[in-house]
């Protein structure tokens, strides 16, 4: 294994002379520490197999929160140029449009009082969580596909404050296979399972007044923050694909280190049909966390009231799990995000216009039972990772190492001292993401902050969680 | 025979046995520990067909066909009867029932994906995402 050498005090860098197969650098945001506790698995070799794809430029780039994954890691970015660089599936995973999206209460955490736990409670009986279909919204599956969140959305604010508001276009819901449609068809509104939640939050402590104001944040704020995806439907529609995509390499031409890399030209027929799919479970996963933030007004209307929930704002909805089409230097290139978030910074025309002057707001779940944050996005990451910061703490430890450190209902009782509501359908799933499974998000975020990819605006501590 | 390998973010599953056939219905037995089912129900059938490019695929097409009869229908297997390997494709008769379970994986990955026989045993490895 080549030795990353330090490029700067937040950039670490393994050249491609490292590898004969690689095209271009693999470049890591970290510290001395965090790249420590990269360098336990195999993300790096992951990174740099990523670095050998058809049409990358620059460099295979990875957030202080990389862990590995299969194929591309967790917490990485490919850029490839376009029109006939490559289009990798798996360079956006299996949960196409996984993300996060922040809601606003316009209620302080002490008015909140009592109220805290029958609320957390009324999102987990309005939000269905785990496996399957059951409690899903009962949808025109079609219209979702070509639409995305507006079709769901009650209010047009909503949509507004979405990334790409809640619509890619080129959808195809044709390039969307039946069986993708079948699991998907029933489970708009539900929140899976694995790592997904919904949490509710007390903002903690406000870093940029400036930003907290045209966000909406205040110290004290209750907050609730959403994380899923495109359920049943995106995985498939993945799964589609890499299938696809293995069954060509020869045709055009490529070896790839690994096969869940599997790709093909962007502009060829395997191409253009998976991003016309991805595109439409991309819409098919904003419209889901548009019927979640749905259903968590409902349950503020029915435990605070309708007036706190017609109060209740969204302030924002980013994507981690996706591929856009984006243009960087006089280029077009295709920005593979696994684990990674869009963080364009003021004056971008991509972001609502209340936000303009301060950023694209960017949020960083932490692990369960530890604190989030709010970024806004800043220049450097238009000059240094394609737009890009990264997405949440990233794992340290593997499920299995979680379950037999702690089991789900001891954690269930420390959590409860701290303060923090939970209701899980599976105790086994709460085990496995147990706080101490994942890295520190004070230190990921800090790095990406001293690397101008964004800046602190609001770090937010749980006080209720519903856990997928 | 099968075991859990440890993986940072998702789950690596193991499995020897004395025959290829072997290897598919110690998956099943697999994926059924993984979403913790506990009926013994076997009410109902499910026809299953699949190809693919090789052993090692098939493995995935398998693990992926169980996942989307759990997630789109609810129906967990007990088990496979007339399971049948042909060079590139694989059909058996899924026997099960309807069911709730545990939170289910997304999908079988292509990563680190390993089908070969090593002397008396055959060999797969098979990384499922959560």
């Amino acid at each position: 294994m080549f030795e990353p050498r330090r490029i700067d005090e937040t950039l670490y860098e393994i050249p491609a002379e490292a590898r004969k197969d690689m095209r271009v650098p693999a470049r890591v945001f970290a510290d001395e520490e965090i790249l420590a506790a990269i360098r336990v698995d195999r993300s790096l070799e992951q990174l740099q197999n990523v670095a050998t794809l058809p049409g990358i430029v620059d460099a295979a780039i990875a957030m202080p929160d990389i862990h590995q994954g299969y194929g591309f890691p967790v917490g990485g970015l490919a850029a490839t140029e376009l029109p006939d660089g490559v289009v990798s599936p798996g360079g956006v995973g299996y949960d196409i449009n996984c993300g996060v999206r922040l809601l606003a209460l316009p209620v302080d955490n002490e008015e909140l009082g009592t109220r805290r736990e029958p609320f957390v409670h009324e999102i987990s009986r309005a939000v269905p969580a785990g496996a399957g279909r059951e409690g899903g919204k009962r949808i025109d599956v079609q219209r979702i596909l070509r639409e995305g969140s507006s079709v769901v959305a009650e209010r047009p604010d909503d949509v507004e404050r979405t990334e790409s508001e809640g619509r890619l276009d080129g959808a195809d819901p044709g390039a969307v296979s039946e069986r993708a449609k079948q699991r998907g068809g029933g489970q708009l509104g539900t929140m899976g399972s694995g790592n997904h939640f919904v949490e509710v939050q007390r903002v903690e402590r406000i870093f940029d007044p400036t930003a907290a104001e045209a966000y909406g944040l205040s110290e004290g704020q209750v907050t609730v923050l959403i994380h899923s995806g495109s359920r049943g439907l995106g995985h498939q529609v993945c799964s589609d694909y890499v299938k696809q995509m293995d069954a060509v390499l020869g045709r055009y031409g490529i070896s790839l280190p690994d096969r869940q890399l599997s790709c093909a030209p962007a502009s060829s027929a395997e191409g253009r049909a998976y991003l016309a799919a991805m595109a439409a479970a991309a819409n098919f996963a904003w419209a889901n966390r548009q019927e979640i933030a749905n259903r968590v007004r409902a349950s503020v209307a029915r435990v605070l009231g309708a007036d706190t929930a017609e109060g209740t704002r969204q302030v924002y909805d980013v994507a981690h799990n996706v591929a856009k089409s984006e243009r960087y230097g006089g280029r077009d290139v295709l920005v593979h995000r696994k684990g990674a978030t869009r963080a364009f910074p003021a004056g971008s025309e991509e972001i609502p216009a209340d936000y303009r002057a301060v950023g694209q707001p960017v949020f960083i779940p932490g692990s369960m039972g530890t604190a989030s944050y709010v970024l806004a996005g800043e220049p450097g990451s238009m000059e240094r990772s394609f737009g890009t910061t990264c997405h949440g703490a990233g794992r340290r430890l593997s499920r299995t190492a979680a379950k037999k450190e702690i089991q789900g209902a001891e954690l269930r009782r420390q959590l409860a001292r701290q303060g923090v509501v939970v209701r899980s359908a599976s105790n086994k799933g709460l085990a496995e993401e147990a706080p101490f499974a994942y890295k520190d998000v004070d230190a990921v975020v800090d790095v990406v902050a001293r690397a101008g990819l964004a800046r602190r605006v609001a770090r937010l501590v749980p006080i209720g969680v519903v856990k997928g | 025979m099968y075991e859990w390998r440890s993986h940072t973010a998702e789950i690596e599953l193991a499995i020897e046995a004395e025959t290829e056939e072997q290897v598919f219905v110690d998956a099943l037995a697999a994926f059924r520990e993984l979403v913790a089912l506990e009926s013994d129900a076997a009410s109902e059938t499910r026809a299953v067909a699949l190809e693919a490019s090789d052993r090692a695929s098939l493995l995935v097409e398998w693990l992926q066909e169980l996942i989307f009869l759990a997630d789109s229908e609810s129906f967990v297997a007990q088990r496979a009867d007339d399971l049948r390997l042909e060079d590139a494709s694989l059909s058996a008769t899924l026997v099960g029932a309807r069911a709730s379970f545990e939170p289910l994986v997304k999908a079988a990955t292509y990563h680190g994906l390993r089908f070969a026989r090593e002397g008396d045993i055959w060999q797969a490895r098979v990384v499922l995402d959560v």
